[in-house]
């Protein structure tokens, strides 16, 4: 008896052309998800590698935007403004891009 | 009224009358005035009776009721719902505190607990709600056709309920104390009594509806002290959240309120605003990582997505809950700013009362701090609820009404679901009456514990079809063990396991979780034939459900009903 053909569900190779929305939809918002939250304060980080005193002083600790240190401001507002952004994006970009897709 | 349904409603009647024949000199929480205070009082009772009243308004007569509001939430409602759920009476008073002593290494707090929602979004809300039943361990329990794998996954949601309440009573008991002059066990007895009262009228529908006001409660009483503040640091008043830009510039120059600092002092203070000045890049990265894979992972938080109409609404009420979440996250830094400005030398004595002393040094009166108080209640007793409704409902429906009595019908499941919050209410008064030293820390390993079991199992049940009970076993059990290693390790002061190690019990998903990722893979891959053609058409049923494919061709169809309760 020839096996019978299974469900193939694959975030990285979606099968159908709803799937396939969704999990690009997925796969650029977790993108810029992962830069807001591991290469800004990656960038501080190497930023700061020539403070002596190992503390991250750096352009980032100096520069003053709002009158905040950018490092603190981009923390504690840019990226938690940068999570509410990308959620609006994504319900954006779902309903352009899956909910005209015929079911 | 039916004396059934008297009798689990008298005993958290009782509660409160015994709390209040417990009265006794209070104890000293806050440097403020100490016994009953009338005008507070007056506040938090009228609150709390429009808390049980809106539940008894909201009285259900089924299941879908109780667990998940007979999903009838709209967006802002069920938005409202998860911040209200999310801030506990930790995050409400100690998120400021934590940013005090912490400095600009506590920001990581806010970002591992914001940046989970959008891996939430993305990654579960939709999906889940097409699954469409009422909890996590469900979900996972028929995914992978497999009683191990929902009783796992119930016990962890247990674990988390139980711990996680355990401490917001605490924080209850201490504001009911404070408040109403209650001795400690008074007023865990008192707080306990409101909850279970609600909770037990309501279910899911009363519980989300309270949570919309208590929003509303905490998030002004949290954010109004802040106007008179600022202007009293010399801010203009009008947005404080973007105004204390320059007093936090001023203090990384040694300018603080009371003149000038020694220079070790004002070298100390710049220290705590500097990147690296009170924890390092790997630290900074394993506590962000573990935030956010356990907020994905916490099921009273993904419960919330069984609660509403559609799956539109559940992603909307992402953002939502985003963006009320966001609006308290933005102001916990003010206050610690603030804070140090006024006071730059203070340590956790100071962290500790860091909320509740600002209408004081606002001077907004008596009656201000008594709604103040009441919107730390509310923080607390909304967690609370969400916490203990998604413990009972693993028990009741995922242990009692699908292993055990599989028979049992609506009316009887529905009963042992409000007995087991009652149960579940009792331990978790047991353990906030008697807190173990380390509660702290484990209520911060309760993100572990989620991000590490659960958060793993859900994406790759809703995301790879292949993988099957043998892989989720094997990835949640290396989860779980890996976290109760850690926080072993942690207690035994092993520097493996210590904040400043490789592996710290409250960060462990950095590395953790993705080795539960692979575990799972690879054990999938590798027991992939041993799995039974039944169960693999149960999982391919609930795949199709999750990602909206089609029926299968006619010829195909013994898929049996995935509804029916199995056993291994």
């Amino acid at each position: 008896m020839a096996a019978k053909e299974r469900v193939y569900v694959n975030f990285f190779r979606p099968s159908s052309a709803n799937m396939k929305a969704e999990a690009r939809i997925a796969a650029i918002v977790i993108l810029f998800w992962a830069l807001l939250s591991y290469l800004l304060p990656l960038c501080i980080f190497l930023a700061g590698m020539s403070d002596p005193a190992g503390m991250g002083e750096s352009f980032f600790t100096r520069t003053r935007f709002l009158g905040f240190p950018l490092h603190y401001w981009l923390i504690a507002q840019g990226c938690t403004i940068g999570y509410i952004l990308l959620c609006k994006l994504y319900c954006l970009l779902w309903d352009r891009k899956v909910s005209r897709l015929p079911r | 009224m039916k004396r059934k349904t008297l009798i689990p409603l008298l005993a958290p009647l009782l509660l409160v009358l015994f709390a209040g024949d417990l009265f006794a000199t209070g104890e000293e929480i806050f440097e403020i005035e100490q016994g009953f205070k009338l005008i507070p009082a007056v506040i938090m009772i009228s609150l709390l009776c429009v808390y049980v009243g809106v539940g008894f308004l909201s009285k259900v007569s089924d299941t879908s009721g109780y667990w998940v509001a007979g999903q009838g939430i709209g967006k802002f409602g069920n938005g409202a719902a998860i911040a209200s759920d999310w801030m506990s009476a930790a995050s409400f008073m100690g998120v400021a505190g934590l940013l005090y002593l912490k400095g600009w290494f506590g920001l990581g707090y806010i970002i591992g607990w914001t940046g989970g929602y959008v891996l939430l979004l993305c990654l579960i809300a939709a999906q889940l709600r097409r699954f469409g039943k009422y909890t996590i361990p469900e979900f996972l329990g028929d995914r992978f056709d497999c009683h191990v794998v929902r009783l796992l996954a119930a016990s962890v949601t247990v674990i988390i309920a139980i711990t996680y309440a355990a401490a917001q009573f605490k924080g209850i008991g201490l504001i009911c104390g404070w408040i109403f002059g209650m001795s400690y066990t008074a007023s865990v007895f008192f707080a306990a009594g409101v909850v279970t009262a609600y909770m037990l009228i309501s279910g899911m529908a009363g519980v989300t509806r309270n949570q919309q006001i208590q929003y509303v409660v905490l998030i002004s009483a949290f954010m109004i002290p802040l106007w008179v503040l600022i202007q009293k640091a010399g801010g203009a008043g009008i947005l404080p959240q973007l105004e204390y830009g320059p007093i936090l510039s001023g203090l990384m120059e040694g300018k603080v309120a009371g003149g000038p600092l020694s220079a070790e002092e004002a070298l100390e203070l710049r220290r705590t605003f500097l990147p690296w000045g009170t924890g390092n890049f790997y630290q900074f990265i394993a506590l962000v990582f573990t935030l956010m894979v356990g907020t994905a992972g916490l099921p009273h938080i993904m419960i919330r997505f069984y609660t509403v109409k559609n799956e539109d609404i559940a992603r909307k009420s992402v953002l939502w809950g985003l963006f009320f979440i966001g609006l308290l996250y933005w102001s916990s830094p003010v206050y610690a700013v603030l804070g140090k400005f006024w006071n730059p030398n203070g340590g956790t004595t100071v962290a500790d009362v860091i909320i509740l002393s600002a209408p004081e040094r606002a001077n907004l009166g008596i009656a201000y701090i008594g709604y103040l108080a009441s919107g730390a209640m509310a923080a607390g007793l909304s967690t609370v609820a969400g916490l203990l409704m998604a413990g009972a409902s693993a028990i009741a429906h995922d242990w009692y009404a699908t292993v055990l009595r599989p028979e049992c019908t609506d009316k009887q499941a529905l009963m042992v679901g409000r007995i087991f919050t009652a149960v579940l209410c009792v331990i978790v008064i047991v353990i906030a009456l008697n807190p173990p030293a380390l509660i702290a820390q484990i209520v911060a390993m309760a993100f572990a514990i989620a991000g590490n079991t659960i958060f793993p199992a859900v994406v790759l049940g809703i995301w790879y079809s292949r993988s099957n009970k043998y892989g989720a076993l094997a990835g949640m059990v290396w989860g779980f063990g890996m976290t109760l290693l850690a926080m072993a390790g942690w207690i035994l002061k092993i520097d493996f396991f210590g904040p400043e190690g490789w592996l710290p019990a409250t960060s462990s998903a950095l590395i953790v979780c993705p080795i539960a990722f692979l575990l799972n893979i690879l054990v999938s891959n590798i027991m992939h034939e041993k799995v039974s053609e039944e169960t693999a058409d149960r999982g391919d049923s609930i795949l199709r459900k999750l990602h909206n494919l089609p029926a299968p061709l006619p010829e195909a169809g013994t898929v049996p009903d995935t509804d029916a309760p199995r056993r291994i």
